[in-house]
């Protein structure tokens, strides 16, 4: 027990006196959590610019076209005189898409007859074009189903049977989490938990290169030391993990249905498993330089390995079994799904046991270096170091 | 004024003498070549299906009838959902869904087909996960195309019922129907959309990076820089013949994944190759004067690293790929105005999903090369006031001896 204390006294100072360390833990925090967000604080996309065709030029288009205008998601920013010039306009970026309404559009719907127009939605942005083609399908539907209701009231249908038969099952789609359909809302829980791992990674890869480095006799043995350092990485990580998981989270709207001890008790095995993965990693390198240099752009995939803005179900299952070494494909849903959409332990089971096997597995490893580290470091107190 | 031949001899030499250095250093050739291949390839392979087809979702079918039997079937059919599992309460696919396993939950109410054939307009509600945005949206997409398709066979079979004429009735149901055209990506392929941007987005971060990181190396001592001045005949061939041959090998880096996505996963060429190549030059040129400058203007190398890091490392989504530019706030906005992979980007998506025509396709390219001599100009300025100072350290101890 003294072992650990030890060592876990030691590395705290360590923690607390090495610059790029707490830098890399304490300032990154702040930085990331003020800079990232940035571009999603305003949440949803409102008012996607179109171009208007409008080549009927009646009453009934003019009232389709002010309804468009008037949905949430697009706005005509302008009206055109043909396809081609507004072809010419979405190449340029001024327009995410068109909508054409062909001549003769009023005099189709007072005969009773389906009288179409066409949309034209930018795919080379998909939320872009998710956004423009709701926005006016939508728009053009409920359009539809009055001048539909309008026609069957005109032929003395009463207007609740006219209702029933425009729409006899109509269908409701409810959002359980998420129901403003945020971008940051969406984001922000999964980037914030990558860069935590992102951060203490890098720190105690610097923490565990620079030991090598300068020599640093062993405290205790090997299973104490690495015990006694995960406490000192567990103690920092007490402060930052509520940073990135309530404080900024909260700071940004993002809703939060999980309880705090929830979240807490979840993130524990993820910060073990992440500590003991970065003890087992900063064996593999040799100068500080080259931690951060690795580390710079290792962090996207992780990102879309962990399901989040890819569904698990498309990812190849070799690819996915591969990536469940690293913490954060458990630790992305499943804290999401603690603190997000409050979920309990025992539902994120799977996540949260995957975790505290990665971290157990870690920690064995990283004891097993720390005992090789040990045993060649005594004879050769006096070599040169190499690196 | 010093000779054509040598600044030429002078550029060589530094030049080669990188290769040199590149095979002495294999951390720093991992680095550029290797560790961006592997991200890449991790990256491919996430995205290589290009869609995500038959998400998981739950039935809770309370009325059991030929109807509600033909909304399950239906949404079993679409491309975007599969129905995995029949659920007897709302509580059971509600734990289904916190733990992940299904993405949404169908409710076929109690007496359905019963009150559809009596107009009561009974309520069919789809319960779907919208945290995680993308799948959400997809399986929603599934969802809302299969129920409006049953409803739709059954306001034909109402009004034909009538005595309605089947085509008759096929018309009134839709008296605006929407011919949906979706431009440059029909398929909505995730590999043609986010996969051929990441890519690039991937170099960014290691040019920036390990150029701050090569220059840095030859910069942090004054007396190293003086060298690689006396090599290189001039501080500026010196630094061309530097930084050229990390070009080369990023090009190579990314004509190898850029191979993959138009040879494998079929991402089309509908521009000029000729402006995608040469775009791709100048952007790479740009990232690697962008790190050239970081490590000239902030000592120590370690500290450069750690601020080019910072900028470079979270810029995707300031690139409005995702989450377009025009949504964002000021700061986002402008912030991913300066950044080179925007416009490069830009460039990119015009070149191979647009086939922008050329004369609308050189705004994002010309300012590319603008930021290109611009930070070139702010790098040579840089490089001069250094100089001055060395020269000026150097005459010191002669005049002081």
């Amino acid at each position: 027990m003294s072992g650990i204390a030890i060592a876990f006294r030691r590395e705290l100072k360590r923690i607390f006196s090495m610059k790029e360390v707490l830098s890399t833990i304490f300032a990154a925090a702040l930085i990331y959590s003020l800079y990232y967000p940035q571009p999603y604080v305003n949440e949803a996309l409102r008012d996607i610019p179109i171009a208007l065709v409008d080549l009927d030029g009646t009453t009934a288009s003019r009232e389709l076209a002010r309804r468009i205008d008037a949905s949430p998601d697009v706005a005509v920013a302008m009206v055109l005189p043909d396809l081609p010039t507004a072809q010419r306009q979405v190449y340029e970026r001024t327009i995410s898409g068109i909508v054409v309404i062909p001549r003769y559009f009023e005099r189709e719907l007072l005969h009773g007859r389906a009288s179409p127009i066409l949309q034209y939605t930018d795919a080379s942005y998909f939320l872009v074009n998710q956004r423009v083609a709701a926005g006016i399908s939508g728009t053009a539907r409920a359009f539809g189903v009055e001048v539909e209701e309008a026609r069957l009231v005109a032929l003395q249908v009463d207007p609740p049977t006219a209702a029933a038969v425009t729409s006899p099952l109509p269908f409701t789609a409810i959002p359980l989490f998420n129901p403003a359909g945020g971008y940051a809302t969406y984001l922000l829980p999964g980037a914030f938990l990558l860069i935590l791992q992102q951060t203490l990674l890098v720190a105690v890869c610097l923490l565990a290169v620079t030991a090598r480095r300068t020599r640093l006799e062993p405290a205790t043995g090997p299973v104490a030391t690495v015990l006694g350092n995960l406490l000192a990485y567990l103690a920092v990580e007490a402060i930052v993990v509520p940073i990135y998981l309530i404080v900024t989270p909260y700071f940004y709207g993002v809703p939060r249905l999980g309880s705090l001890a929830d979240i807490l008790v979840a993130a524990i095995p993820f910060v073990l498993a992440v500590s003991a993965m970065g003890m087992v990693i900063g064996s593999l390198f040799r100068s500080p330089l080259s931690v951060q240099l690795v580390a710079a752009a290792i962090g996207m995939p992780f990102f879309f390995l962990s399901g989040f803005s890819w569904p698990t179900e498309a990812i190849p299952p070799a690819l996915h079994a591969v990536s469940m070494l690293v913490p954060s494909t458990f630790a992305v849903t499943g804290l999401t799904m603690v603190a997000q959409m409050g979920a309990s332990i025992a539902e994120i089971n799977l996540q949260f046991l995957g975790l505290w096997a990665l971290a157990i597995g870690y920690v064995l490893l990283a004891i097993a270096l720390e005992w090789r580290r040990q045993r060649r470091n005594q004879p050769s107190t006096g070599q040169i170091s190499t690196a | 004024m010093r000779g054509y031949g040598a600044v030429k001899r002078g550029f060589w030499l530094v030049f080669w003498r990188e290769f040199t250095w590149l095979r002495r250093r294999p951390f720093l050739l991992c680095l550029t070549t290797i560790v961006p291949l592997i991200i890449m390839a991790v990256l491919i392979l996430v995205f290589s299906a290009g869609l995500a087809t038959r998400l998981p979702i739950a039935v809770l079918d309370l009325d059991a009838s030929d109807l509600s039997r033909q909304i399950v079937r239906t949404v079993n059919a679409t491309p975007d959902t599969a129905v995995a599992d029949h659920v007897t309460d709302l509580a059971a696919g509600k734990r289904m869904i916190l733990s992940g396993r299904i993405h949404g939950l169908l409710m076929l109410p109690k007496n359905l087909e019963r009150d559809v054939l009596a107009g009561r307009r009974p309520e069919v509600v789809f319960f779907y996960n919208n945290q995680f945005m993308t799948t959400g949206g997809l399986t929603l997409r599934g969802v809302n195309a299969a129920v409006p398709a049953v409803e739709g066979a059954v306001r034909v079979s109402l009004r034909t019922s009538r005595g309605i004429e089947a085509v008759m009735a096929q018309q009134a149901i839709t008296p605006i129907p929407i011919h949906s055209n979706t431009l440059f990506n029909p398929t909505l392929n995730y590999a043609h959309f986010l996969l051929a941007a990441l890519l690039p987005a991937i170099l960014q971060v290691v040019i920036i990076v390990s150029s701050a990181y090569a220059v840095g190396l030859d910069t942090e001592h004054r007396h190293r820089l003086r060298i690689l001045r006396r090599l290189g005949n001039g501080l500026w061939p010196a630094m061309f013949g530097k930084l050229l041959p990390y070009t080369l090998l990023f090009l190579a880096v990314l004509g190898t994944a850029d191979a993959v996505l138009f040879g494998v996963l079929d991402l089309p060429l509908r521009g000029s190759p000729l402006l995608l190549v040469a775009s791709t030059f100048i952007f790479i040129l740009t990232c690697q004067f962008l790190g050239l400058l970081l490590a000239l203007l902030i000592k120590p190398v370690a500290s450069a690293i750690s601020v080019a890091t910072i900028l470079a490392a979270p810029a995707f989504g300031f690139m409005g790929i995702g989450f377009p530019r025009v949504g964002m706030n000021l700061f986002a906005y402008w912030w991913g105005a300066a950044l080179p992979g925007t416009w490069y980007l830009s460039a990119r998506i015009d070149q191979t999903l647009r086939g922008t025509p050329s004369e609308l396709a050189l705004h994002p390219m010309l300012v590319l090369a603008a930021f290109a001599i611009g930070l070139a100009l702010l790098a040579a300025l840089r490089l001069n006031i250094i100089r001055k100072r060395a020269d000026a350290a150097a005459a010191k101890p002669r005049t002081a001896t």
